[in-house]
Parts: C-alpha cells; sequence; structure tokens
C-alpha cells in the first residue's frame, strides 16, 4: 500500500474508531500549468501543486467532512476527531438519518489513457507552441488583445473507504485555445478559437493540444474579430436557430444537465445554484425533446472531461439516457440520493472539487447523440435563421426553463445560403419548448467532445469539469432579442 | 526543516514564512527579483434543507505563491508558482518551477519593479488590519446546528422548505518581497443565508430569501434572517404575473450587487480601459448620473473592514469611482500605475497576484447610504415592481454595461406606494448605466450582499425608473 493510501486509511480507521458507520478518505495531489500569453507577453505563468487529505464520515445519520494541506503524520488522527465531532453536531438537528444506497464498491486503479505526458514536455516546447500560435493574429492594430492559453492538469486520488475499499486514479487534462479582441469606433468584439474561455480540453495528453493546431487559426481569428466588429447587430424577432458545437454543449450543460441533477430536484441547492423543473413525477413520461433528441450521459467516455473509474462515492463510471427519442428518462445521482428515486445503485456523479471539499453530485459527460445531416445540407435547407457560433454569454434562471444566450458570432441564413455576419446573436427561450423544436442534427463526422472546465455548483461554490458531445443542430422558430 | 508551520491565524508567522521565502530564493544565486505571498485560510461550515443539516466541512488551508524574476542577457523574465506547503523541499520545488518557466518565457518589454516598503507618515508598517475575530473562528458545528435547528423549525411552522448556509471563515496573508517589502493582514467573515420555498408538489411555489454577512459572527441577525426569508416566500398567496416591459423598480441591495459586481469584473480596471472594453471608455467625466449617487472602492468600510492591501503588497487606496454624478478614472495595479502616470508606486492598491494577465480591478465595492427608508422608496413608486435578488447576472456587452438575470426569491408589485402581492419571475435585459442613470431614490439601509459569482458589495436600496424585463416565466 502507498503512502498516500495509508494517510488515507489511517483517517477511515481513525474515523471508524470515534464511532463513524462509514467513512471515505481521498489523499489527492493536484498539478496544475496554466500560461497565457497575452499580446505576445507570457503574464500568465503559473504551476500550481498542492496536495491534501479530505475526509467524509456519516455518524448518527449525519454527515462530517473535515480536510487539511499536506500529510503530516497527525493529520488523519485529526481530522477524524474534527469530522466525527461535526457530524454528531449536527445530527442533532436532522428530521431523519442519511441513507446510503447499497452500491457494492470495488478496489481498483485507473489512468486516463495518455500518449504524451504533458508535463514531461519542456517549459520551451509549450512557450514555443504559444508563441507559434501568436503570430497569427499579430500584425493589425484594430486587434487589442490576443490569448494564447494552454491549460495541463494531473490529479491523482487515493480513494479509501470502509470495507477496506481501496481506489486509485490518475486523471489527466490537457487543452488550451486562442482568441483575438478588436476594437473600432467604440465597437469591441472577440472570436475565440477553439471555444471561447481557455479554448477546450479533453482528458488527455498533450496530443490533444497539438491536434487543436492553433496556429493555422490566428489569422481567420483576428479577422473574424475585426469583422466582427464592423457587422451589425443581429435583429431581434423570430428565426431559426442553427448551433455550432462550441455554443450547443453549453445549451446541453445549463438546459440539460444542470436540471437533471437529483439533489437541485429536491432542493437542495436551492439556496445558491437554484432548483430543477425536472420534477421526479416527470421521468419516464415527460417530452423532453423532439423524437430525434437523443441526450447520454456517460462517465466512461473517451476524452471526457468527466471519464473515470469511480466517483468520489467511490461507485463505478456507468453510460445511461437522460433522454431517449426525447422523453426523459434519468437522474444524475449518488448514493445518497438514487434511493429517493427507487434506484438501488447510484448513477456514480458524486465528486468533489479537490481534496479541500466534500462532494456533491456534478454533471458527468453529457452529449447529444448525432443525427443524420450535413451542416451543409442543414444551411440550404433553412429559409430564415441565423447560425450562431462560440459561447459569449449565458443566464438561465433558478429552475432551468428561461434562458438567454448570446454567441460571439452569428451567420444569417436567407433562403439556404449564408447571407451576412451579425454581432451579438443574442436567443431567448424556454427549456422544454428548445429541445421540443430540435429537426435537424448533424451525423457522427460533425460530432466531437467539447470540454467544459469552470462548471460552478454547492455553496460554497465549487469547480468541477466535464465534457459534452454535440454535431451542430437546428431548433425552429426560436426568439431573438436585441 | 519547516520554514515556518503556520499556527493559528498568526499573520506574524506567515510574514516570518514569506521573509524567509524571499531570503532563501535569494540565496540561490539565480533568482533577481522574487516576490512570496503565503495565506491561511481557516473555513467551517453547514449547510441545510428540509432534512436539518446536509453537508459541513471543518477545513483549513495554506496557499504558498511565488513571483520569480531571472534575468538573461541583461533582461529580465519571470513566472509564478503556487503551493500549499511551507516545508523547505516544496518551497524549493516550488522555487524550481517558477524559474523553469520564467527562463523560457519572452523577455519583460517593460518590466515594472517590485514595490518596496510600504510606509505611512514616514513610517514603515507591516498590518493592514486587525486580528480576526475569535468567535468567528472558533464557532463550532453545535452552535451551527442550533441556529440551523431554529431556521429548520421556522420554516415548518410557516409551511415552506428551507436550504441555506452558516458559514464563518477567518483569513489571514503575508507577502514579502525582495525590494523590502513586507506586509501582513488578518480578517474574518460569517454568514447566515435562508432560502425558504413554498411547497408545492410541481415545485412552483414562491420562495423568499435573506441573509446577513458580518465580519464578526456575534454581529450576525439570524432570526432577522429566518424572518424575511420566511416573509418574502409568502406562503399561501397567489402569485401574479405582469408582463415584460419597463418599469420602476426598487431593488434591494443584494439586486444592486448583482448589477454592480459585473462593473467590477468588466470595467473600473485600467486594463479593460486600455483595450477598449470598459464602460469608462469615452464617459469618464460626463455628467450621466444623480449627484446624489456615489460609488467607492473602500476595503475599510466601517461596515465590512477587509484586507489592506492588494496582491502585490501595495496598500488599498479607498477610491471613489463614481462622484457628483460622474465616473472617475480607473484603478491600477503597480503595471498600468506605470503605464499611465509614469510611476508604479502611484498604484491605488487594485492589483491581484503577478504574474497574471487579469488587470487590476475592484473588489470591494459599496454605494453611499441615502436617506430613504425602505418604507419611503416603496412609498414613491405609483405602479412598479420590489426586486429581492437576481439570479445568474451575465454581461452582453461590457462596453455598454448590458447586462441580462432572472428575478428570484421575491419579486412583488408595487400599487400607489405599496406592495400589494407577490409575483411570478421575469428575466431584466439591462445597461446598468442607464439603470445607474435613472436613480430616483436611494435608501438609507446598507447591506453585505454577493451574487452567484465572486464578491460582494455594499449598497443600500436603490429606486429606479424605466427598468426594462424582456420575457417571464411561470413560477
Amino acid at each position: 500500500m502507498s503512502q498516500s493510501m495509508q494517510h488515507a486509511r489511517e483517517a477511515v480507521q481513525a474515523a471508524e474508531s470515534a464511532g463513524a458507520d462509514y467513512a471515505d478518505a481521498r489523499f489527492v495531489e493536484l498539478e496544475l500549468e496554466e500560461l497565457r500569453l497575452h499580446n505576445g507577453a507570457l503574464e500568465g505563468a503559473r504551476a500550481q501543486a498542492e496536495r491534501g487529505l479530505g475526509l467524509r464520515v456519516l455518524v448518527d445519520g449525519a454527515w462530517g467532512f473535515a480536510s487539511a494541506a499536506g500529510d503530516e503524520p497527525g493529520a488523519p488522527a485529526e481530522l477524524a476527531r474534527r469530522a466525527v465531532g461535526s457530524a454528531r453536531a449536527l445530527a442533532a438537528a436532522r428530521t431523519g438519518p442519511i441513507e446510503l444506497s447499497p452500491d457494492d464498491l470495488q478496489s481498483g486503479e485507473y489512468r486516463t489513457p495518455v500518449v504524451e505526458d504533458p508535463f514531461a514536455l519542456s517549459y520551451a516546447d509549450k512557450v514555443d507552441l504559444m508563441v507559434e500560435a501568436d503570430k497569427g493574429m499579430q500584425g493589425r492594430e484594430e486587434i487589442v488583445s490576443r490569448n494564447v492559453d494552454l491549460g495541463l492538469r494531473r490529479e491523482r486520488q487515493w480513494f479509501f473507504a470502509t470495507g477496506e475499499v481501496e481506489q486509485f486514479q490518475e486523471l489527466v487534462r490537457s487543452g488550451g485555445g486562442i482568441a483575438a479582441t478588436a476594437a473600432i469606433g467604440g465597437v469591441v468584439e472577440r472570436r475565440s478559437y477553439p471555444a471561447a474561455f481557455g479554448g477546450d480540453s479533453s482528458a488527455a495528453g498533450f496530443e490533444f493540444v497539438r491536434s487543436l493546431d492553433l496556429a493555422q487559426h490566428g489569422t481567420r481569428v483576428r479577422d473574424e474579430a475585426i469583422e466582427l466588429c464592423k457587422a451589425p447587430v443581429c435583429e431581434a424577432g423570430e428565426r431559426d436557430l442553427l448551433l455550432m458545437g462550441n455554443q450547443l454543449m453549453l445549451q446541453i450543460h445549463e438546459s440539460v444537465g444542470h436540471p437533471n441533477e437529483l439533489d437541485r430536484v429536491f432542493g437542495h441547492e436551492v439556496d445558491l445554484a437554484g432548483a430543477s423543473f425536472a420534477t421526479t413525477e416527470k421521468l419516464g413520461e415527460f417530452r423532453y425533446g423532439s423524437d430525434i433528441v437523443n441526450l447520454v450521459a456517460d462517465s466512461t467516455a473517451e476524452g471526457g472531461l468527466d471519464t473515470r473509474g469511480w466517483d468520489d462515492d467511490g461507485v463505478a463510471s456507468g453510460r445511461w439516457h437522460v433522454v431517449k427519442d426525447g422523453i426523459f428518462q434519468g437522474y444524475h445521482t449518488s448514493r445518497e440520493w438514487s434511493h429517493r428515486i427507487g434506484e438501488s445503485q447510484s448513477r456514480a456523479t458524486n465528486r468533489a472539487e479537490g481534496w479541500y471539499n466534500p462532494p456533491i453530485i456534478r454533471i458527468t459527460n453529457l452529449s447529444l447523440m448525432p443525427g443524420t445531416w450535413t451542416l451543409d445540407d442543414m444551411i440550404a435547407d433553412t429559409e430564415d435563421g441565423v447560425l450562431c457560433d462560440t459561447v459569449k454569454m449565458w443566464s438561465i434562471d433558478q429552475r432551468r426553463l428561461n434562458f438567454q444566450f448570446t454567441t460571439e458570432l452569428g451567420w444569417e441564413i436567407k433562403n439556404g445560403k449564408k447571407h451576412r455576419m451579425v454581432r451579438k446573436p443574442t436567443y431567448q427561450g424556454n427549456t422544454p419548448d428548445f429541445w421540443r423544436s430540435c429537426d435537424a442534427i448533424c451525423d457522427e463526422h460533425h460530432w466531437r467532445l467539447w470540454g467544459l472546465s469552470n462548471c460552478g455548483k454547492g455553496n460554497p461554490m465549487q469547480v468541477a469539469e466535464m465534457s459534452h458531445g454535440c454535431s451542430p443542430a437546428r431548433f425552429r422558430k426560436q426568439t431573438f432579442v436585441v | 526543516m519547516a520554514i515556518q508551520a503556520a499556527s493559528g491565524l498568526g499573520s506574524e508567522a506567515l510574514q516570518e514564512s514569506a521573509e524567509a521565502i524571499v531570503e532563501r530564493a535569494l540565496e540561490q544565486g539565480v533568482v533577481a527579483e522574487v516576490e512570496a505571498s503565503v495565506g491561511l485560510t481557516v473555513n467551517s461550515f453547514a449547510r441545510f434543507a428540509d432534512s436539518g443539516p446536509t453537508q459541513s466541512a471543518e477545513r483549513a488551508r495554506l496557499d504558498v505563491s511565488l513571483l520569480v524574476r531571472v534575468e538573461r542577457d541583461g533582461r529580465l523574465h519571470q513566472a509564478g508558482a503556487s503551493g500549499q506547503s511551507l516545508e523547505v523541499d516544496d518551497v524549493d520545488a516550488l522555487m524550481q518551477r517558477a524559474i523553469s518557466i520564467a527562463e523560457v518565457s519572452p523577455p519583460l518589454e517593460a518590466p515594472v519593479t517590485l514595490g518596496g516598503p510600504v510606509e505611512l507618515g514616514g513610517i514603515t508598517i507591516a498590518k493592514h488590519r486587525g486580528a480576526v475575530d475569535p468567535d468567528t473562528i472558533s464557532h463550532d458545528p453545535a452552535a451551527k446546528a442550533e441556529a440551523i435547528a431554529r431556521a429548520v423549525a421556522a420554516c415548518a411552522d410557516a409551511g415552506v422548505a428551507p436550504a441555506g448556509l452558516f458559514d464563518t471563515t477567518g483569513k489571514a496573508r503575508a507577502l514579502a518581497n525582495s525590494s523590502g517589502r513586507s506586509v501582513r493582514s488578518e480578517s474574518s467573515r460569517a454568514s447566515f443565508a435562508l432560502t425558504a420555498t413554498e411547497l408545492h408538489p410541481l415545485g412552483l411555489g414562491g420562495a423568499g430569501w435573506a441573509e446577513c454577512i458580518r465580519a464578526r459572527v456575534g454581529d450576525l441577525d439570524v432570526d432577522g434572517v429566518i424572518a424575511r426569508a420566511i416573509q418574502k416566500s409568502a406562503p399561501g398567496v397567489e402569485r401574479g404575473k405582469v408582463e415584460p416591459g419597463e418599469y420602476t423598480v426598487v431593488l434591494e441591495p443584494a439586486a444592486v450587487s448583482a448589477m454592480l459586481l459585473f462593473a467590477a469584473y468588466y470595467g473600473f480596471g485600467a486594463k479593460e480601459v486600455e483595450e477598449q472594453s470598459s464602460f469608462l471608455c469615452g464617459r469618464i467625466g460626463e455628467q450621466l448620473f444623480p449627484k446624489e449617487l456615489g460609488i467607492r472602492d473602500r476595503w475599510n468600510h466601517p461596515m465590512y473592514p477587509t484586507a489592506g492591501f492588494d496582491g502585490e503588497g501595495t496598500p488599498k487606496k479607498p477610491v471613489p469611482l463614481l462622484q457628483n454624478g460622474a465616473l472617475v478614472g480607473p484603478v491600477t495595479d503597480r503595471r498600468y500605475a506605470q503605464r499611465l502616470t509614469g510611476s508604479a508606486d502611484a498604484s491605488t492598491g487594485h492589483g491581484f497576484a503577478q504574474p497574471t494577465s487579469t488587470g487590476p480591478g475592484t473588489t470591494c465595492l459599496s454605494v453611499d447610504a441615502g436617506d430613504q427608508t425602505m418604507e419611503q422608496l416603496v412609498g414613491g413608486v405609483e405602479r412598479g415592481l420590489l426586486v429581492t435578488q437576481f439570479h445568474y447576472t451575465n454581461v452582453i456587452d461590457p462596453r455598454e454595461m448590458l447586462l441580462t438575470g432572472m428575478t428570484r426569491n421575491g419579486l412583488f408589485l408595487i400599487e400607489d406606494g405599496q406592495v400589494v402581492r407577490p409575483l411570478k419571475n421575469l428575466r431584466f435585459t439591462e445597461s446598468l448605466l442607464k439603470a445607474l442613470g435613472n436613480v430616483r431614490a436611494i435608501g438609507s439601509e446598507l447591506e453585505i450582499s454577493g451574487a452567484l459569482f465572486d464578491g460582494e458589495v455594499i449598497a443600500p436600496p436603490l429606486a429606479i425608473d424605466n427598468f426594462r424585463f424582456t420575457s417571464a416565466t411561470d413560477f
């Protein structure tokens, strides 16, 4: 047994000795490199390393959790004392005990498949790649900001739980992107590649960053930002909406993923993140989308940012339909929540941010399955629409119904052809109406996973990562606003 | 050998650690300049819902960060690294990581010197904030459980479902660098929040919310929060519906905070002005707002003092941001002070830990109190809306400060100066600048509020004319 696993084991055993009915401990080591080249200077150049232990206990039907950085020898016993003491104190105020589903936890190891270890690559090679990616965005005075981002992450977790369960996971994530912002006459617009807010990332090694071929897209991104500043604002009105994958992935996240978290459904996230319209009586009956809408959750998907062996309950990853042929079919659950809907096994979506936080239900990799169209055919089949590309702004209500999104760029579609570029395309809608209006989804050749690295939930808030796969799709008669 | 094992919240120990790291870095002879920051956070929280406490944590984290500069061919190159240990081996590894990146980074085109000793009236000072409140950092789960039990029982009596958070946090931080700067601070924060949701089989019931945030746990008004949240949820009262459109609104402090935080994120800083994305561009000095409206960044607000220096160790200057009806110039860090004034020492103290591509920004926004009670604010509205809180506010256009978001946890119709009934929620799409220009009255009671994303604002309620709502919900 490794020293880190031994550390976790000591914490669990100390908690059990102190009266815990169940305990699990996660010793987590995190390495992170976040590099940003801004206007040619390496302004964001930060390497982070941390390690610590988080212990969760169930005592008298209440959770307790305590965490501390480092691996000092006395830490497990001290954490056990604090976590058990906390649970006991809080149990007095509970109206009933917390119960866990009887999942069969198995020991094992899981590692993200990696071709090129991002942490073995020299910093010089990484900086060279970023400098090359920046070159294409240079040369125009209208550009006021150029960013090249690189984000690399390796998380090792030693999980030990009551019942002598030992799980080791090494999760590696790599990503990057470029963005150029132009300013002309008081109009400021940004274009990004391959996605906004730092680009795209994947559970993979540096080969994923290389596959993005950032340097090949700099000039296009620069010129589109300039062109956008001169483009008219997208007009208000009712038109067909065509979404590219780097926008549709966030639509999936906000209007399918979050309302599907079972703790939200039962009101336990109302204090900050919100609740859900997708209440339990709708399960198996509610028409969430049109017949062609199939949404699959999959924590085993190759390249998914939430692809892993087990969640932080220790339950093995899995795959299931959240929406099948348009009908609402399943929730994201944990051992604490699955039995509330009569399921004996958790969907394994309980996750914590690092060692510092207790786990909560998080969206896993959630994807819209491909359809049968090509993008060219979908455009040719559209009389009056707007093709929206790349996330710019998102907002959705506390029950995940009323949403409003703005993308970086829009293309007006008139009589089956791209007509002109428009800026600030903003559409507003209602979740079930939106998904029910979906009448065309592009095929598997257009489909890919998109990484989302900044999902906030919980109170105090935690950040989690997951991926959403999709291909471009069309939604009939949506409302554009100004 | 441990450089320094921090215990409790003693910022002195953290300061010694930061100075020791700087000394060790310079001893190695590779680093030309170095800045070290050491922070300790001690946090205890308990969340709760209808079943009582649902989640809790007792936790502590140490954060160590370094900025190093190395010289190559007469030019400086810099990078940073951060970790969570003060053990010598770990600090050395941290330093080596930062040096390795710095050695391959492009040279700094216009390096700005690290800040020197901090002086006030000719005296070098180190500490920028009094000690944390001991009751806050020792506040235990049993005390939290007691407050939670009161909230759960009161909600059960009222027929509403509770959800909330009781959080107590202590923070200490120290910074030292090779130019002789060495500062430290301590602060504490306590909050109690309750959302009360009307029980409804389809989840369509109304909701109410209240929160109290203070520097000392003993100053929290827990029972006041419980009463206000339940009252806001208006159990048993049917919610009306109004059409989207322009209304006179009374925004309570949390709604004001949700909007103003976007000005903090996107526009009060000099970088956004330089890159032309700030709403300050072309508007500084223009008479666009009521003269009574004052907004400032004020770390030492008597209601909620926070750390007194920024990420570069520069003392924060309380700065006016909107006064006498006009926006004032942007806040700076050392880099942007150098660019704008020729002197990095002219920084207003709004920088973040370097190196970062994030420009300077405001973190302690406050709106000056006016002279109107809530009754007077509402009483002055013939037909309008009272807004408790906004949810998921976000920015569509930072240059125009065009924002959108949903009302949440208490939207009420005002008629003839009276709150007449709760309403189903609305989405707003409105420019913060237009809204501030249309402020008709300012409340006298200040409150500390956050929103979905980071940050808190001290603000009074504001009455605003012609506030635009663009769509509606069925709940």
